[in-house]
């Protein structure tokens, strides 16, 4: 399995993924060897439950991003060969563009079929193409899925579009929802506690947000929606839980709406300590304008919080409006209010969600249920190799 | 549906290149002039950038023999990574 993103390194829900199917594929008895890149303070080469996992140094840099790439490819590349002199693979797995040159080459000479998760595109991403380096972002996704013999995506909103823009013959898409790690939020919290920590007082109710702070996460129209929320609701609190290179003008939106006491940037959280804050909230908030999957929502399922998410990609799929979640207008701050003080109006209805999702998440998405589908995936990519 | 994309900041594309030139833990910190090399910036404007970095603690200074040396943060790398991922 070749990917830039592996814990401690955690960006998006790439990270997330590929640490619940290696896992998952390991405890099934699989040799599994992860190739990613290397981060400070993690170790070069550990076993993570089963995982040999490899972090590449980069040995050379450059500031441009696209040549940067290239050489970190590179550098995997060398990695994927020298464990080759010592382990047979069987499958190539590569997640998103970013590591495509790495999983080609090692395709072509160690003559073995590619698997790619297409987790995103550009396009999508940037909503349309409009610098030379997204041309070239979107020239690599399309090479990727050319390149491999199977691709998995994680949605069929996310099929579609890559259907579409990439022009793929269909039976060549996989649709392998995500999954939680449900045991991870069943454990006991002291709410209260967690709460006090985050100084959050009992009367106080907790409008959570936990995602990358980039325009596609849909951010600015959560904020929007604060003043209508704090009407109905002056108790809600929001806490925004993330890194991304929009902060700055997130929190400059926060302060020219005089929100800025009623809502909070906490930058990135330790896993630990997201767990037990996803527990204690009372509604998680999910505003992506383009989300393919949206694992996070998945989360606060699993977590017994009700979700609040906008209708569209993959949240549409993963969340029935009225059953297991409120459904809300992609980028339409009027609606992610009414979702939220709906959710916060009425406990009953909140305890209904509640259960419905939780009992939803055990019945599809769980990372062995993830595993047996991706090992169907290989097989059939192992049936004849060579094409 | 189109998303209103707010300008990047001239420290976050300046932070990307800090980073992308592998100056990602305290051991491979570079000073400003090193800086200004790799990146083909004039020195004042590196200066500028890493104060406004500095300020939101997504770089660390160090000094070694006598000169300061700089670094990306473990958050400042999270923060160019959400660029790309």
């Amino acid at each position: 399995m070749v990917t830039w993103e592996f814990p401690p390194r955690i960006v998006g829900g790439i990270a997330r993924h590929c640490y619940g199917l290696s896992r998952a594929l390991a405890k099934k008895g699989h040799e599994v060897h992860l190739i990613t890149l290397d981060f400070p303070g993690a170790p070069l080469y550990e076993e993570v439950d089963g995982v040999k996992v490899y972090r590449t140094k980069v040995e050379l840099g450059h500031p441009d991003f696209i040549v940067w790439t290239l050489i970190f490819n590179h550098f995997m590349e060398k990695r994927v060969a020298m464990v080759s002199r010592e382990v047979d693979f069987d499958v190539i797995h590569v997640h998103d563009w970013l590591t495509a040159p790495a999983g080609i080459s090692s395709k072509h000479y160690l003559n073995r079929p590619l698997i790619s998760t297409m987790h995103s595109t550009e396009v999508g991403r940037a909503q349309g193409l409009h610098t030379p380096d997204s041309y070239l972002i979107d020239g690599f996704e399309w090479w990727l899925t050319y390149e491999s013999k199977r691709i998995i995506v994680a949605s069929y909103s996310m099929k579609r579009e890559i259907e579409g823009h990439f022009r793929l013959p269909p039976e060549k898409i996989d649709v392998i929802p995500n999954a939680v790690d449900v045991e991870q939020y069943q454990r006991n919290v002291d709410r209260e506690a967690i709460r006090a920590r985050y100084m959050i007082g009992g009367h106080e109710r907790l409008v959570l947000f936990v995602g990358r702070l980039v325009p596609q996460k849909g951010v600015e129209h959560m904020i929007r929606a604060v003043p209508m929320v704090l009407k109905e609701h002056p108790e809600a609190i929001f806490l925004i839980v993330g890194e991304g290179w929009s902060k700055s003008y997130l929190e400059s939106l926060t302060r020219s709406l005089g929100c800025e006491s009623r809502v909070r940037f906490l930058g990135f959280l330790p896993d630990r300590d997201l767990v037990e804050l996803t527990i204690s909230a009372d509604v998680l908030v999910v505003p992506s304008s383009y989300e393919p999957f949206g694992i996070v929502a998945l989360e606060g399922m699993a977590a017994g919080v009700p979700v609040v998410a906008s209708n569209t990609g993959g949240l549409s799929e993963i969340i029935e409006h009225d059953r297991t979640g409120v459904l809300v207008y992609p980028g339409d701050p009027r609606s992610i209010a009414w979702g939220i003080n709906r959710v916060l109006s009425d406990k009953e209805y909140s305890k209904y969600l509640i259960q419905n999702a939780k009992r939803r998440i055990a019945e599809i998405y769980s990372w062995d249920v993830v595993a047996e589908k991706t090992l169907k995936v290989y097989e059939a990519a192992e049936e004849n190799p060579r094409k | 549906m189109k998303v209103r994309i707010p300008p990047i900041p001239d420290e976050t594309y300046f932070l990307c290149m800090l980073h992308n030139i592998g100056a990602t833990m305290p051991e491979r910190s570079l000073s400003i002039e090193e800086i200004a090399v790799r990146t083909a910036m004039d020195p004042s404007k590196v200066e500028e950038n890493l104060r406004k970095l500095a300020a939101s603690n997504y770089i660390e200074a160090r000094v070694v023999g006598g000169t300061k040396r700089y670094h990306v943060t473990l958050n400042g790398i999270r923060k160019v990574l959400s660029m790309y991922s």
